[in-house]
């Protein structure tokens, strides 16, 4: 029984955690509000120095070819300071697609670029008024001859840190499917408002937009699903790294901060409060590893593990964000102190690429819960 | 990461399981499980059961050999509290003797103290109680008022203690007394093992809000005991207790596996029942229900793995296992309350007329007392936030 990190994935994350320190924390993010993304795209560049990139690429494609469980104590830290970009779409979602779907054509073109930090990837699926998994999507993509051309609108597509390759989501001919798009095809980018400004939500639009398929047609849902998996373990880390730094604080202010003479701290209600933030933050934390380990070595339960620990943490996470702001008091509530930017992430997190629901649908439907149906269901994630 | 066992591990989980399956009494794997009513019965097939146990040699695995225990490492303690869940094995009569008295006894005993005490305990002719709360010592074990005064050679013991669970069965009492006042107060207690064979000990079950009568009040009057019987050195019984506590390494095992078993039984029971024709599962409340019950008992097992992992590493459990008994209590408690709930209006019937023959209603009772036995929630509480978060203590304390 070792149900730890190992030493090195606990080093890498001291270097990782000391570099975002010393950039200042959540400076890089409140930079990024501000209008300045100077500061984020530093640090991009200089976690891909560190090799953070490399993690998931394969060697092949000059990459460190390691699992789920190395990119751990990297969300976990860049999670922790808000850090604002595309790590996680790019190094959790794309290189995952690519790597697994991608023809050795399109894994030589874009891995290395990956791995190096000289391109950062995004996914471009969602569509207005459609679920996450909808029957059909109104974006088409149409054979022309060896080629395809995309067309129509998607949305909520994360563009901060200036992608250079979309995998976008269409209608072909064989179904839902997948497409490489790059990033100077699209006809218009139309940012969106977001409650967690650290973010960069856009509307895109592609008018026969050219295109290349994405592994086999009709399969993109399935694709989708199965990186998710990969996702949603990076996700989580992100989440647990900001708890960590929540409950951290939180206990921090109840120490100094005094009322009725004595600190806080020390009263049951504030106290217990933490308590019980603490608490979920090791059960996150553990669920959260678990998936990892579930994902890296493709263990029979990493459906349930990886959207148990997305259901668990999504919603810990925005409690323990709404705590925090309660403890601090009327400090809490005002736009000085970091809580209010832990709250927003936390609620974009849980409405990014699924949400509870979906997590507990997914898990549920892994443990055969409901085996009278599952005979000719379709895999879930 | 690792979760496989070692072959030396699984030879261990093989042995034991061939034993059970030979050994557990007639019926019992097949699901016959029912315990005799009587008090001398209920009694005897307890301690019937201890003695095979220590026949078998797997009454007390983790007490070194030489006191005929297995020496066994952590994991096989953990594999052994694993295995006994998964057979809803009979409780083990003499827990407190084992796992408290016994390992006490090894490290700060006297000679003689483990001479009288220890095979004893092994094979189960001496049953121990636990002898710490009181009317008025409860969550604040300090204000204990049970008095030992020393007379003429011997100690006179007058007060009583309460929740002092199989007292109606044993023999023997590890019994806090005040025997000072001076101080602080956390001096001036002593432990002593107490024998409950005396006219100065009387004993009354106490029933419990499940209808069951496992604890009791004890009433001490004049009862006596002697200087041999005090464990370390008078007045220094909190001393004993910190010891104590601090051979717990396996942390709550048990609990943990108990609660993962009984969370399958109640996806099984939202599998089984149905509603209108369809299984209860089908409705998306209860899926979504049974999902968060799924992801959070999962999280309590794997925390306490990562505790346990924190303890092969570095010899003693680290901090953070203190919180395995919260999670692990409450999620019981919540547990039975969806198990409830989802039974719809049959949720308020028990017994044989209720579903699964009031499994659930029985055990939706019984959770109630682990958030308060041994250590409240609150107490838990306190102790993480003051000892893991470092928060200021609470005055008073």
């Amino acid at each position: 029984m070792d149900f730890s990190l190992n030493e090195e994935q606990e080093l890498f994350r001291s270097a990782v955690r000391k570099y975002l320190k010393d950039l200042g924390g959540t400076g890089t993010a409140r930079a990024t509000i501000r209008g300045d993304d100077e500061p984020a795209r530093a640090a991009a560049s200089g976690l891909a120095e560190m090799g953070i990139n490399a993690i998931p690429v394969p060697e092949q494609q000059d990459g460190l070819g390691l699992g789920a469980l190395d990119l751990v104590p990297v969300f976990e830290e860049t999670g922790r300071v808000l850090l604002p970009g595309l790590q996680l779409e790019t190094l959790a979602l794309a290189v995952p697609l690519i790597t697994n779907y991608g023809t050795e054509e399109q894994k030589k073109r874009w891995l290395p670029l990956a791995a190096s930090g000289e391109s950062a990837f995004s996914v471009a699926w969602y569509e207005t008024g459609r679920s996450l998994f909808p029957e059909t999507f109104a974006c088409t993509a149409t054979r022309i001859d060896n080629r395809y051309e995309l067309s129509g609108v998607k949305t909520l597509v994360p563009v901060t840190g200036s992608p250079d390759l979309f995998i976008v989501g269409a209608e072909a001919p064989g179904g839902t499917s997948l497409f490489l798009v790059e990033a100077s095809e699209a006809a218009s980018v139309r940012p969106l408002s977001c409650l967690d400004e650290t973010q960069l939500p856009a509307e895109l639009s592609f008018r026969n937009a050219h295109a290349e398929l994405l592994g086999e047609p009709g399969k993109g849902q399935d694709m989708l699903r199965e990186a998710l998996l990969h996702f949603n373990t990076a996700l989580v880390s992100g989440m647990v790294g900001g708890m960590d730094e929540l409950v951290k604080i939180t206990a921090e202010y109840a120490k100094i901060r005094v009322q009725f003479n004595q600190p806080i701290g020390r009263f049951q209600a504030i106290k217990h409060r933490i308590v019980d933030m603490k608490l979920d933050l090791e059960t996150a934390r553990s669920l959260s590893h678990y998936a990892a380990w579930a994902v890296e070595t493709g263990a029979d339960d990493r459906i349930a593990a990886v959207h148990s620990a997305r259901s668990f943490a999504s919603r810990a996470y925005i409690k323990a964000a709404g705590d925090s702001i309660q403890i601090h008091g009327g400090i809490g509530f005002t736009e000085e102190l970091d809580c209010h930017l832990y709250l927003k992430r936390a609620r974009y997190w849980d409405h990014y690429f699924g949400s509870v629901r979906d997590s507990r649908k997914a898990a549920a439907g892994s443990l055969g819960w409901h085996a009278r149906q599952t005979a000719d269901a379709a895999p879930v994630s | 990461m690792d979760f496989t066992l070692t072959k030396k591990e699984e030879a261990f989980r093989d042995e034991l399981r061939s034993w059970l399956s030979v050994n557990l009494p007639e019926g019992w794997l097949e699901g016959k499980r029912t315990l005799p009513e009587s008090k001398e019965a209920y009694s005897r097939f307890l301690r019937d059961w201890q003695r095979k146990l220590y026949e078998g040699g797997w009454a007390a695995i983790s007490w070194p050999e030489a006191y005929g225990g297995r020496n066994a490492t952590l994991m096989e303690e953990i594999i052994y509290h694993q295995e006994m869940v998964r057979v809803k094995s009979p409780p083990l009569v003499n827990y407190v003797g084992i796992h408290m008295v016994a390992p006490t006894l090894m490290q700060m005993g006297t000679d003689q103290q483990k001479e009288a005490y220890i095979e004893n305990i092994l094979t189960g002719n001496h049953v121990w109680s636990q002898g710490y709360s009181e009317p008025n010592a409860g969550s604040d074990l300090t204000a204990i008022e049970t008095a030992a005064v020393k007379k003429d050679g011997r100690w006179i013991i007058n007060g009583q203690k309460v929740w002092t669970s199989f007292a109606h069965l044993a023999d023997r009492c590890f019994l806090l007394a005040r025997t000072g006042q001076s101080g602080k107060k956390h001096e001036g207690i002593t432990v002593f093992l107490l024998d409950m064979n005396q006219e100065g000990v009387e004993t009354r079950p106490i029933t419990q809000m499940d209808g069951r009568e496992e604890f009791n009040e004890v009433y001490l009057t004049d009862a006596i005991a002697h200087d041999e019987d005090i464990v370390g050195e008078e007045g220094k019984g909190w001393s004993v207790l910190i010891a104590l506590m601090l051979h717990e390494r396996s942390g709550i095992a048990a609990e943990v596996f108990t609660l993962e078993q009984q969370f399958e039984e109640v996806a099984e029971m939202a599998r089984t029942l149905t509603s209108d024709g369809k299984p209860i599962i089908e409705d998306p409340f209860i899926e979504d229900g049974l999902a968060d019950l799924y992801a959070r008992i999962s999280g309590a097992r794997l925390n306490y793995y990562r505790n346990i992992t924190h303890t092969l590493k570095n010899g003693k459990p680290g901090p953070e296992s203190s919180l395995d008994k919260l999670l692990v209590s409450e999620l019981g408690k919540e547990l039975f309350d969806f198990a409830m709930t989802i039974q719809g209006h049959a949720g308020v019937l028990a017994g044989g007329d209720a579903p699964f023959d009031g499994a659930m209603q029985h055990q939706y009772l019984a959770s109630f007392g682990a958030t308060i036995g041994g250590g409240t929630s609150e107490v838990q509480r306190n102790t993480i936030g003051e000892r893991i978060l470092g928060l200021p203590k609470d005055l008073g304390r």
